[in-house]
C-alpha cells in the first residue's frame, strides 16, 4: 500500500473539509493524517492529508481537482518510491 | 422585495420557464412569491417526483430542470432525484428552505442537516448565509450545474433569509471555461486512429451533454468507424447506419460486443467504461488500445488506461480527429455480424412478447417522440429494441437505475416538449414506485401514455434469481399487483389491457390516438428474461443466450 501526501488550497468554506474528507474516503484512500490552516486573508485553507490506497494517486487527485471549492492539488508519493514523484494542477 | 422573491427573479433572470416542487413550511416564502406568477410551477406529488420530472425535463430539452422543496423530509425525498442526475450528470438546480438560521443547529421543526446530505449526491452545494450572497449563489449554482460535466446543484435558504429585505440587482451570468487538449495528444490521437485496422467507436452520454450529436454523426460518417452507444449513448447514432451495431454490455448486441472485443483500437468518446459495460474489466477490449476522449479529466484513466487522453469539448475534439479511414474489410466483417445476429423477433404462441411489442410501438410513434423508462426488464428491452433519433427522445435513468424514474420523468418531458408524443414504457414494479404521480398527470391533464409490462414479477432481479440462485425467488412474486386501468381510472386516465398478440397493433392505434393520458396494461410471460446477458465476473464474449 503506498502513501501519499495531498497538498490542497481551497476556498474557506464552512464545509469544504467534509468535501475533501468524504472524497478521500469514498474513493478508497484510508486517512493517516490531517492538518488544516487558515491563509492569512482568511479566504483561503490549506489542507494538507497523508492517505494510504492500493489504488494510484491520480484516482484521488482528479477527484480532488473537480470539487468546486478546490483551487490547487499537489500529490507526492511519500514510501516505496525511489524518488519522489509529484502532480500538481492549477485550477 | 424580500429574498423569496428575489430568487423567484433571479429564476426568470437565469432563463427558467418552468419549476417543479412540493411546498412546505420553510419554502412558503417562495411559494408566496410563486404565487405572483412569472414561473409556471408544476406541483408533483411526491418531492422525489418533482426531482425526477426536473430531471426529464432538462434531458428532454437541454435545459437546467429546476425543483423546489421544504425543508427536513421534502429536502431528503429529493435525495433519489439528486444522486439519479449526479450519476447521469443531468443539470439540475434544487432549491430547499430550511429552518430559520437561529434554528439551525437546534434539531428544530423539519431540521435536517441538507448541506451534508447533499455532499455526496451533488455536484456541489450551497447554504445561504447571507441574503446579500444570493444573487451571487444562485448564478454559481446555474453555471456549476451546466458547465463541463453538468450535474445536480443544492442551494438551501434558511426561512429567515427568504423573507429579509433584498436589494434588487443586474442578473448575473457566469462564463463556463473548458479544457483544451494538447496539439501532440491531438497529433497523436490522429495517428493512432490512421495506423488502426479494427477500429471501433464507444459513444456515451456525454455527446449529447455536449451538444455534440451533430458533430459525432460527422465524425461516424466521415470515418466510417463501426460504432456501439453506451445505454445514454442511444440516440447519438443514427440507428440506421450500416455502421452502427448497437448498444454494449451486460445487455448489448451481439455485434455490438463482439466488435469491441475484436478490435485493436477503442475511441471512446463521452464514456466512462462503466461495469454494465465493460464486464470483466480486465478481459474488456483485451487487444484495444484506447483512446479517451471527455470533457471530465477524473474519467480519463479510472478505469481503463487510454493510449491518449484528451480532456475538452466534444464539439472541437471530434472535427479535429475527423479523418477518412481505409478499413473496408473490418467494416464488412463488423456489417457481417449486425446481420447475422439481428433481433429476432418469432416467438411461438399467443402470449404477447415485449421486444416484439416495443419494436411495434417503436416503428408507430412519430419520430420525433419521447420515451422514458423506469427500471428493470423492460428498460433493457427498450433500449435493445427501440429506436432513437437523439438521445433526448431517450430518457432512462442509467447510472443510478432507479426505479420510480420513468412516470415523473415523462411528466418534465412532456412539459418541456408539448408538442411531441412522450411515452412512458414501466414495469409493475418500477411503476408502483412513484404512482402518485398519476395525479400530476390528472393535475396538468397531460396526454402522456404509458405502457405497462406487467410480468406480476420484479422481472429483472427474478431473473437473476433463476440464472445465480439456484431459482430461490425471494420477494419477486407480484400477484397481489393492483388492478391497473382500475387504478388509473381513478385518477381520471383511461386504460385498456391486453393479453395477447393479435390485440397489441390495434391497442397501440387506440393508445396513440387517445387525446388524453392513457394507460396499456400489457400482459407478459412471467418467465421471460432479457438476451443477450453477460453474467458477472464475464467477458463480453461470453454472452448468455436464450435457449433455441
Amino acid at each position: 500500500m503506498k502513501q501519499h501526501q495531498f497538498k490542497i488550497l481551497t476556498q474557506s468554506r464552512p464545509e469544504v473539509m467534509e468535501r475533501v474528507l468524504r472524497v478521500v474516503r469514498h474513493r478508497g484512500f484510508a486517512l493517516q493524517g490531517c492538518q488544516m490552516e487558515s491563509k492569512s486573508d482568511s479566504k483561503q485553507l490549506q489542507i494538507t492529508l497523508t492517505v494510504a490506497s492500493e489504488r494510484p494517486a491520480h484516482l484521488l487527485f482528479s477527484q480532488l481537482d473537480k470539487l468546486v471549492d478546490v483551487t490547487h492539488v499537489e500529490a507526492r508519493e511519500l514510501a516505496q518510491a525511489a524518488a519522489p514523484q509529484s502532480l500538481q494542477i492549477r485550477a | 422585495m424580500n429574498g423569496a422573491q428575489y430568487i423567484v427573479n433571479a429564476l426568470h433572470q437565469q432563463g427558467v420557464s418552468q419549476v417543479f416542487g412540493y411546498p412546505g413550511g420553510a419554502i412558503m416564502p417562495v411559494y408566496d412569491a410563486l404565487y405572483d406568477g412569472g414561473i409556471p410551477h408544476q406541483l408533483c406529488r411526491h418531492e422525489q417526483g418533482a426531482a425526477m420530472a426536473a430531471i426529464g425535463y432538462a434531458r428532454a430539452s437541454g435545459q437546467v430542470g429546476v425543483c423546489i422543496a421544504t425543508s427536513g423530509p421534502g429536502a431528503t425525498n429529493l435525495i433519489t432525484g439528486l444522486a439519479d442526475a449526479l450519476l447521469d450528470s443531468v443539470p439540475v438546480v434544487a432549491i430547499t428552505g430550511q429552518v430559520g438560521r437561529d434554528f439551525i443547529g437546534t434539531d428544530a421543526f423539519q431540521e435536517i442537516d441538507v448541506l451534508g446530505l447533499s455532499l455526496a449526491c451533488t455536484k456541489h452545494s450551497f447554504l445561504v448565509q447571507d441574503p446579500a450572497e444570493l444573487g451571487q449563489v444562485l448564478a454559481e449554482a446555474f453555471r456549476i450545474a451546466q458547465e463541463g460535466r453538468p450535474g445536480p446543484v443544492l442551494v438551501d435558504v434558511p426561512k429567515d433569509i427568504q423573507m429579509m429585505a433584498a436589494e434588487p440587482t443586474a442578473p448575473v451570468h457566469l462564463v463556463s471555461q473548458c479544457p483544451e487538449p494538447e496539439a501532440a495528444d491531438l497529433a497523436s490521437a490522429r495517428a493512432l486512429l490512421a495506423q488502426a485496422g479494427k477500429p471501433v467507436l464507444y459513444v456515451g452520454g456525454g455527446v449529447v451533454l455536449a451538444d455534440a450529436v451533430d458533430e459525432l454523426r460527422a465524425f461516424a460518417s466521415q470515418t466510417g468507424l463501426p460504432s456501439v452507444t453506451t445505454l445514454k449513448g442511444i440516440g447519438t447514432l443514427d440507428p440506421h447506419c450500416p455502421q452502427f451495431l448497437g448498444m454494449l454490455g451486460m445487455h448489448g448486441s451481439k455485434a455490438a460486443n463482439l466488435a469491441v472485443q475484436e478490435c485493436d483500437l477503442l475511441l471512446v468518446v463521452g464514456a466512462r467504461f462503466d461495469d454494465r459495460v465493460t464486464g470483466k474489466l480486465d478481459t474488456f477490449a483485451p487487444h484495444a488500445k484506447v483512446i479517451h476522449l471527455d470533457i471530465d479529466a477524473a474519467e480519463l484513466g479510472k478505469r481503463r488506461t487510454p493510449e491518449v487522453a484528451l480532456a475538452g469539448d466534444l464539439k472541437t475534439l471530434l472535427p479535429a480527429l475527423a479523418q477518412p479511414l481505409t478499413i473496408a474489410d473490418w467494416q464488412a466483417h463488423c456489417a457481417a455480424m449486425a446481420r447475422d445476429f439481428a433481433w429476432d423477433y418469432a416467438h411461438p404462441g399467443d402470449a404477447i412478447y415485449a421486444p416484439a411489442l416495443l419494436r411495434h410501438l417503436s416503428d408507430a410513434l412519430p419520430e420525433q417522440a419521447v420515451v422514458t423508462c423506469d427500471v428493470g426488464q423492460h428498460q433493457m428491452w427498450v433500449a435493445q429494441h427501440m429506436r432513437f433519433a437523439h438521445p433526448s427522445q431517450h430518457i432512462s435513468s442509467s447510472g443510478l437505475g432507479t426505479m420510480g424514474f420513468g412516470l415523473p420523468a415523462a411528466v418534465g418531458a412532456k412539459l418541456a416538449r408539448p408538442e411531441d408524443e412522450v411515452v412512458l414504457v414501466s414495469g409493475d414494479g418500477s411503476f408502483m414506485m412513484n404512482v402518485q404521480e398519476l395525479g400530476t398527470l390528472k393535475r396538468a391533464q397531460l396526454p402522456v401514455k404509458m405502457v405497462l409490462l406487467d410480468n406480476q414479477r420484479l422481472g429483472m432481479v427474478r431473473q437473476w434469481q433463476e440464472l445465480f440462485f439456484d431459482g430461490r425467488f425471494s420477494e419477486t412474486l407480484l400477484t397481489d399487483n393492483p388492478d391497473f386501468v382500475a387504478l388509473a381510472a381513478a385518477f381520471g386516465i383511461a386504460g385498456e389491457t391486453i393479453h395477447r398478440k393479435e390485440e397489441v397493433a390495434p391497442a397501440i392505434a387506440r393508445m396513440l390516438a387517445c387525446p388524453g393520458a392513457y394507460l396499456l396494461h400489457v400482459a407478459i410471460c412471467p418467465e421471460e428474461n432479457v438476451w443477450p446477458l453477460v453474467p458477472p465476473g464475464a467477458a463480453n464474449q461470453q454472452m448468455l443466450e436464450a435457449k433455441a
